[in-house]
């Protein structure tokens, strides 16, 4: 790999994480439920596009697997599902958020400081996109606020993907060929699973409780 | 080929219950598939003791047993054999009440083997990658089962588990992911090192030491929610409570320490990393905390298995707090503590399953006092099992509780030791004086209208029954595997 080509491809892994970034705040202020869901899946391109910038960078082969796995995974399958089951229990599509859209912005942009102050020590290891580590504490803890933030089960779903978006993009930007494709893959398929039990769930408690708003459930205290 | 077996005997009773049309068929198929797992297990025990300190390993180092797992191993493979004979008359029951549907009733019979393979490859994956996976697999198949009842509160319950789980397995995955990261770059610049435990442990030194103290922190948080660490335990009583019986055992005798065992693996990588008791006081600092918090909670508690829940998390805080004292010791009470604490939860979950069977309530209130008059063969194995979590003697908690207090007192750690005994007392008794009042007392109904047949009660009373037989007489070879694990621990092998 001659330098050059390193230099343009940090950069461009470096735009690719910071529009991520971008769209989790996006996701934070949305209050349509398809369309966050859209959004998700977009999010999902981009990390299936930095996966394959670091493939051919690094001309490793086992990372385009995992672009595509992405690709197919959380671009196209996760996204469709989650609309079918959105359609299927009939859910209104307004979602409202216990903060509202500026302070919502404010603390995301308060996260994302926190974390590139958390990420400076980590940053100096000399490696392709190793300065993306913040901006993945920053999806993940975006995502912690947007977990806290919303009421309906599905948008918790939501948030918990894009934590997980950020931890793929740890992995990514902290070992330059993405860990093993075994454990890749059973990631991969933890998460579809995790989504599927999680939509069974949603679908049982829309059915008992005549709603998705999570902060129905609340018989269960100490 | 031991260790593939081992994962594929219970994998194989899953799948397999999918087929038989009588549900008869479906119970012989559940108890022969953990008896066999059961047989396997000592086989592997006596095998790893065999291999003269040296892990069995398959698949060019993918599984890997040393005595630790061989360990865990024996732990899952009993709760598992013990819940799944309760579990035949705990069914039947529910399905004669409509409780359960048929499908209710296939799915508990599917599952529950599956979450108990997803234990085994925890205990039995070398690779830090896929033992997170397996760990997030435990929680998804078990999710599933907390909402087997489909009421309002069980979905609650399911909804919680799932979704804190899920946050805090994410964490977890950020742990791994910068212990990876510790190592590249180590290991003879290779550019895709190994993953696997063992070669991890080989050239801790030379590992990243921030990376490395970062990767604790996010596991400790990560696989502590799992292990229902305080504060990251508030899934743990509803998951508990609102769990049919057989699961909540599962749940509490083994699911929480395949958590804390999760930790333990990274304990002694940090350990051997930075050469210092970091991970250790961490441990400790979490798991005095859980205790001091399990207490208050038993004492005002009002539901019978959100105290037993509530007790659980007390358990798993002692084993936290006597590894993190890092005595031989309390590593060695520890181990004892599992396996005997293992032995004992599944019997109390039993009885509360039997007695939420007949008042279709778990309330002390609606309960009500005199059990002993109404249902005399539960409310004996309630009490004895009572006894024996309190850590009274002649039951062995005493015995692995003495142990660790002792331990702690030996190596400088007084302060830990007095506030261990301080909130086991505070346990002790919070959970002797509810069932105290539950048990006892005079009864408005003075007929027993209870339908459990002897060999229901001996099924249910078996752990209890191993339990006396392994505190009055620990064979010399189980004492050497716990000797081994604890040498694992402490980083002596």
């Amino acid at each position: 790999m001659n330098p050059p080509t390193s230099e343009t491809g940090s950069q461009f892994i470096t735009l690719l994480a910071s529009l991520m970034l971008v769209l989790q705040v996006l996701l934070a202020v949305q209050p349509m439920l398809i369309t966050n869901i859209r959004i998700f899946a977009l999010q999902s391109l981009l990390l299936a596009a930095i996966a394959g910038v670091v493939g051919s960078a690094y001309h490793a082969g086992h990372v385009y697997v995992v672009a595509a796995l992405t690709l197919v995974g959380k671009v196209l399958f996760l996204p469709w599902w989650l609309e079918r089951l959105v359609r299927q229990i009939k859910i209104e599509q307004e979602i409202r958020p216990f903060v509202n859209m500026p302070a919502s912005m404010l603390i995301c942009g308060a996260l994302t400081v926190l974390a590139y102050v958390v990420a400076r020590p980590i940053t100096s290891l000399e490696r392709l996109g190793s300065n993306t580590v913040a901006v993945a504490i920053a999806l993940l803890l975006t995502g912690f606020f947007l977990m806290i933030n919303r009421r309906k089960a599905i948008t918790q779903v939501l948030a918990l993907l894009t934590m997980e978006n950020g931890v793929m993009l740890a992995a990514i930007a902290l070992t330059t060929y993405g860990m093993p494709l075994v454990v890749e893959i059973g990631i991969f398929f933890d998460v579809v699973i995790a989504v599927m039990v999680l939509g069974i769930l949603v679908f049982r408690i829309r059915e008992t409780f005549a709603s998705m708003d999570v902060s129905k459930l609340n018989e269960l205290k100490w | 080929m031991l260790l593939t077996s081992v994962l594929c005997v219970p994998f194989v009773a899953g799948l397999a219950c999918l087929f038989p049309r009588s549900r008869a068929g479906v119970e012989s198929i559940n108890i022969s598939g953990f008896v066999a797992v059961l047989v396997l297990g000592v086989k592997l025990f006596k095998s790893v003791l065999a291999n003269n300190e040296n892990a069995v390993t398959e698949w060019d180092g993918f599984l890997r047993a040393d005595a630790l797992s061989a360990w865990m191993v024996l732990l899952i493979s009993v709760v598992s054999l013990a819940t799944s004979l309760y579990a035949v008359r705990y069914f039947r029951r529910d399905v004669a009440d409509a409780v359960v549907n048929e499908r209710r009733f296939r799915e508990f019979y599917v599952l529950t083997p599956l979450f108990a393979t997803c234990m085994f490859l925890v205990v039995l994956a070398n690779n830090l990658g896929v033992m997170w996976i397996a760990v997030e697999a435990t929680a998804l198949s078990s999710a599933l089962l907390v909402a087997l009842y489909n009421r309002k509160t069980s979905l609650e319950a399911a909804w919680k588990y799932v979704t804190l789980g899920g946050l805090g397995l994410v964490l977890a995955l950020f742990g791994t992911i910068f212990t990876y990261a510790a190592a590249i770059g180590k290991a003879g610049g290779e550019t895709l090192p190994s993953f696997n435990w063992s070669r991890l442990l080989a050239i801790a030194p030379q590992l990243d030491r921030h990376l490395m103290t970062l990767a604790f922190i996010f596991v400790l948080v990560g696989y502590g929610t799992k292990a229902g660490l305080a504060p990251m335990h508030t899934w743990l009583p509803d998951a508990h409570s609102e769990a049919p019986s057989p699961t909540s055992a599962m749940l509490s005798g083994v699911s929480l320490k395949i958590a804390v065992y999760a930790l333990l693996r990274f304990h002694i990588l940090t350990t051997a990393c930075l050469g210092s008791g970091f991970s250790g006081e961490l441990l400790s600092g979490f798991g005095l905390f859980s205790m001091l918090l399990a207490g208050p909670f038993i004492l005002v508690q009002k539901n019978l298995k959100r105290m037993l829940a509530y007790s659980s998390l007390e358990h798993v805080g002692l084993i936290c707090v006597a590894v993190g004292m890092n005595a031989w010791l309390t590593v060695f009470g520890a181990l004892l503590h599992m396996g005997y604490h293992a032995l004992t939860k599944p019997v109390l979950f039993f009885a509360a399953g039997n007695i939420h069977q007949q008042f279709h309530t778990l309330d002390f209130r609606r309960i009500g006092c005199g059990l002993v008059h109404r249902m005399p063969k539960t409310a004996l194995l309630l009490g004895l099992a009572a006894v024996a979590v309190s850590g009274f003697p002649p039951f062995g908690l005493f015995v692995s509780e003495l142990t660790v207090i002792a331990g702690g007192f030996t190596s400088q750690h007084a302060w830990a030791s007095v506030v261990i005994l301080t909130s086991l007392i505070v346990v002790f008794c919070g959970v002797l004086n509810k069932l105290a009042g539950l048990l006892l007392g005079p009864s408005d109904s003075e007929h027993a209208a209870e339908a459990i047949s002897t060999s229901n009660v001996a099924a249910m009373s078996l752990p209890l029954a191993t339990l006396l037989l392994f505190t009055a007489w620990m064979p010399g070879s189980l004492r050497q595997l716990m000797e081994q694990a604890a040498n694992i621990i402490r980083g002596m092998p």
